[in-house]
């Protein structure tokens, strides 16, 4: 007699499959002829010293970049000058405000450099 | 994780049914065992059942109730994994990829190691080009199946393909060291080379180098691997090494033109003779070689060059080489090299007639040899298309006539005579040239298709189709079947016929079509997602995906939007007020003969147009059928387009944008997009983004002649707004300055005219500048100037005075003076000869003359 959590693996594994074929049943069927099951053994110390070195550059781009949203969200900007830009330059809203924000709210800037 | 609604064991079978029935296509008993589960009152709101329902109604083509059932399913039960794994399955069929991966990401917060949904959500990434994203689901998946190469391999992808170099080669490099390479092992060696690939995007050349020589052996792909060699050993100016590696790929294949440039550059050869030795050798030591021979007629002038083109002429005429003007076609760009070529050419013909041979000297050896009756056909060709090149048309057909009569089964010949025609504005001929090359040969579908192009030059859009018939699948229009099989060349000069003929809809309706073809090849590259993981075929793999994301940068797609940009334009510029409008004032003019045959004609076609859409609707129908079970791989049905709707359109000018968006992304570096963004944004008025385009010819050419036009509309419409917001008005002050400096527009367009006086083009774009200023008649005595001192005083740009004359200078008595004397210039084009000589085709004048002022040259 199947418990529910079995017959919740059955569910995870039905709707995957069906899924596969979907797309492209060639492709699922490639799946069950090249599919390699030789183990390795995964993360030796070089990888795991390089995934920490990347760990931390990417949390360092992270914190620059949260830095400069921050820096961002502290310029204040005009919505008459949102607005302006948007309807001059046809762009989405949140893209003439970034833009603006970017350039210090300064009208002028943005507009020329939009125009380039 | 287990569901917030568990079902009792008897259920939970049929649950379990309805999984496998889904799975095996048997959609009707999946129904039929949600049924029984939903039908239970205490079950009727089990989510799951109620999610699969709506999948298998998804797959039987009723998206309506498959949504409205997801979702009830989804509500009924936000914490299964499962159901929002449906609702993105059922999001992807749709192909709204955004929506699919937010759901996936919802089932994974309930179920976070299911692979397979992990696996969906990195395909879905990596199309929609979320490489962030990517790169954590590959983590994640390497994580959970460390075994499996596919892991691997995708998780140093995502580091390569956001450019994070170093991590994407320790990756590489740790799966490789697992690998033991069988005896030519062809993954291995993709594998190789692209961890190869990777260092030298990443600048590693040396590091290149070392692996390349290091795992040589174990890399199937010799040629690749000694290209990269040669290439890396250049770029480190390993100067020795390289040259050995080019003259072995030489050897290999003496015919790349390529490897012989690089064998200069590797041994340093600075000055033409140095060049030209080095040539020599290889004559002898690959006499049989053309590269050789034809490389050197680049670089080399003056008696070295006459000598070496004149025994290149005489071997390939001898031979008989039909495309040796297109092979030497390039060598005419050098104009001094054009005489030379032209008299040596002539004195072979001069020869052949008299003697046989390629010059007098020749018969006066004891023993000669007598060229071939060929060698005589060859030459006469050849000074045919010498001729049309220079646009010296009537030499050009006395010649190709002269062969003609010598042999008039050369349809080669017949193909010469249309493309001469055809540059010489007179279209009709060269359909009939071209028409009479097909059916001398009509199992050759190159000259079958070169004929339908012609035709759609011409207008004659049904004759083409039915030429293309010929070769189409039976039983469905060529049209369609053209469409099914993106034959776009075909499509694009449609559409330009239909834009000729002022038949919007239908232009607009294969724009579209082509617009659909590149938006199909995108969607094509999710297969590729796992089968070139699987398969290794990585260094292609990178390559599709970069070749995807600027697909749009092909030439058809530009030709296409800009066919459809110019006739939103035109849509914009002439609203439809009715459509029968235009057919009343073409019946005002016929006799009631010709108006009752007309109508009969209108009946018959409408009567045949009926018949035709049954026929269609019949096909489509079996095709359904045919195909009830994969619709759901076709991804979701497109709108149809119908012309009328097309040309109707409410805001054509936004339609204009959709086109512009991909060509300002893609092709920014060419002109005329930013001539049609000029042109689309004048009409909104919108002075900055005219302004940019301005400001993107100037950066790209500042003395483009279409740009000053621009320039000048752009001032005048500054001039005539009121109410310019401060700002706005700062910034087009600023940058004019920068564009025009001080001067006022009369003087900057005074001073252009008479910076450009040999340019046709110029003065046209400065006599419209004028216009715009001073409104005067001097423009007229400007523009219609035909001197010989004019640089471009070509088919083309004579015809867009003309065109300008009639349609933006409006001034009739100076359009017909003016299409008088480009008669004399150019006796053959149809939109320069006058009316009287057409009469011979009554029934035809009326569309010829509104067509021949737009025929393209």
């Amino acid at each position: 007699m199947a418990t529910p959590s079995d017959g919740d693996v059955e569910q995870k594994q039905a709707v995957s499959s069906s899924k596969a074929k979907k797309h492209d049943s060639g492709a699922a069927d490639l799946e069950k002829v090249t599919d390699y099951h030789e183990e390795m053994e995964i993360v030796s110390q070089d990888m795991t010293d390089a995934m920490s070195h990347l760990g931390d550059k990417i949390k360092k781009e992270k914190a620059a970049r949260a830095q400069r949203e921050q820096e961002l969200a502290k310029v204040k900007v005009r919505k008459e000058d949102v607005d302006l830009v948007v309807n001059e330059m046809e762009i989405p809203k949140f893209k003439a405000e970034r833009i603006l924000k970017e350039h210090n709210g300064d009208l002028v800037a943005t507009l020329t450099a939009l125009t380039d | 994780m287990p569901s917030s609604q568990p079902l009792p064991p008897k259920e939970n079978t049929l649950f379990k049914r309805i999984l496998k029935c889904y799975e095996q296509k048997q959609y009707k008993n999946s129904l039929k065992f949600a049924k029984a589960i939903l039908t239970n009152p205490k079950y009727c709101d089990h989510g799951e059942t109620l999610a699969m329902k709506g999948l298998t109604m998804n797959c039987m083509g009723r998206k309506e109730e498959a949504y409205d059932y997801v979702r009830r399913g989804l509500r009924n039960d936000l914490q299964s994994h499962v159901c929002w794994h449906v609702y993105g399955l059922l999001q992807r069929s749709d192909r709204k990829y955004d929506e699919a991966i937010k759901c996936y990401r919802n089932a994974l917060k309930w179920d976070k190691d299911n692979i397979q949904i992990l696996r969906d959500l990195s395909l879905l990434q990596i199309q929609m080009r979320d490489l962030e994203g990517y790169r954590e689901t590959r983590f994640q998946l390497l994580q959970l199946r460390p075994a499996q190469r596919v892991s691997w391999i995708g998780y140093a992808m995502s580091h390569h393909l956001s450019k994070e170099y170093d991590m994407a080669l320790r990756v590489l490099e740790e799966f490789r060291k697992t690998q033991t390479p069988k005896p030519y092992d062809y993954e291995h060696s993709e594998l190789l080379l692209y961890q190869n690939e990777v260092m030298r995007e990443s600048g590693m050349f040396n590091e290149a180098l070392n692996h390349l020589e290091t795992y040589e052996r174990q890399i199937c792909d010799k040629l690749a691997a000694n290209e990269i060699k040669g290439a890396l050993c250049l770029r480190l100016g390993k100067m020795k090494e390289a040259e050995l590696i080019y003259r072995d790929l030489i050897a290999r294949n003496p015919e790349n033109h390529e490897n012989y440039r690089r064998l200069e550059e590797a041994l340093g050869l600075s000055n033409d003779d140095a060049r030209y030795n080095m040539y020599k050798q290889f004559r002898s030591i690959y006499p049989r070689a053309e590269a050789p021979r034809r490389l050197p007629l680049n670089f080399t002038f003056g008696d070295t060059f006459c000598q070496l083109i004149d025994e290149y002429l005489r071997r390939a005429l001898h031979k008989g080489v039909p495309p040796l003007f297109v092979n030497i076609k390039s060598i005419y760009k050098d104009k001094e090299k054009i005489p030379a070529i032209e008299k040596i050419v002539l004195s072979y013909l001069e020869s052949l007639e008299k003697y046989c041979t390629f010059s007098p000297a020749d018969a006066e050896k004891p023993d000669y040899d007598k060229e071939p009756p060929t060698a005589y056909l060859w030459t006469l060709f050849y000074l045919a298309q010498h001729y049309d090149y220079l646009r010296e048309t009537t030499k050009a057909l006395k010649y190709i006539n002269i062969a003609l009569d010598h042999t008039p089964t050369l349809i080669e010949l017949f193909v010469a005579k249309g493309r001469i025609y055809k540059h010489a504005g007179d279209i009709k001929e060269s359909v009939a040239c071209l028409d009479e090359a097909q059916s001398q040969d009509t199992a050759d579908r190159y000259i079958n298709s070169k004929c339908a192009k012609y035709m759609l030059r011409a207008n004659l859009v049904k004759e083409a189709e039915e030429m293309c018939a010929k070769f189409t699948r039976e039983g469905v229009s060529s049209m369609d079947n053209l469409n099914e099989m993106q034959c776009m060349w075909f499509q694009i000069e449609c559409a330009k016929s239909y834009q000729r003929m002022h038949n919007y809809g239908e232009a607009l309706k294969k724009c579209h079509e082509i617009d659909r073809h590149f938006s199909e090849i995108i969607e094509d590259q999710f297969d590729f997602h796992t089968y070139c993981m699987r398969k290794m075929t990585l260094r292609a793999y990178v390559g599709l995906l970069r070749l995807e994301d600027v697909i749009r940068y092909h030439p058809y797609y530009f030709k296409a939007a800009k066919i459809a940009i110019e006739v939103y334009i035109d849509i914009h510029d002439h609203p439809p007020t009715d459509s029968d409008k235009t057919e009343e004032i073409d019946t005002e003019n016929l006799t009631p003969k010709e108006l009752k045959k007309l109508r009969s004609k209108q009946r018959r076609a409408a009567r045949k147009a009926e018949e035709k859409k049954k026929e269609e609707e019949k096909a489509e129908s079996r095709h359904q059928n045919k195909n009830k079970h994969d619709t759901e791989m076709d991804g979701p049905k497109e709108e149809e387009l119908v012309p009328e709707k097309l040309a109707k359109v409410d805001k054509p000018l936004e339609q204009a944008i959709y086109f512009l968006k991909p060509l300002q992304e893609f092709t920014s570096h060419l002109v005329d997009t930013h001539l049609l963004a000029f042109d689309i944004y004048y009409r909104k008025d919108k002075l900055l983004l005219m302004l940019q385009s301005i400001k993107r010819i100037w950066n790209i050419d500042s003395n483009n002649s279409r740009l000053h036009f621009c320039v000048c509309r752009f001032v005048k419409a500054v001039e005539d707004k009121k109410d310019i917001a401060d700002a706005v008005s700062s910034v087009i002050k600023q940058e004019l300055k920068k564009l025009i400096g001080d001067q006022d527009m009369k003087t900057f367009n005074e001073e252009f005219i008479a910076r450009n006086p040999n340019s046709l083009e110029h003065i046209i774009a400065g006599a419209q500048g004028k216009y715009v200023y001073s409104n005067s008649d001097s423009v007229i005595d400007l523009i219609t100037q035909l001197g010989d001192n004019l640089e471009d005083r070509n088919l083309q740009n004579c015809t867009e005075v003309l065109n300008l004359l009639c349609d933006f200078f409006k001034c009739e008595s100076a359009a017909e003076e003016y299409q008088r004397k480009c008669h004399e210039l150019f006796p053959f084009a149809a939109q320069f000869a006058a009316p009287q000589e057409e009469d011979d085709h009554p029934e035809e004048s009326k569309i010829t003359t509104k067509q021949a002022n737009s025929i393209p040259s």
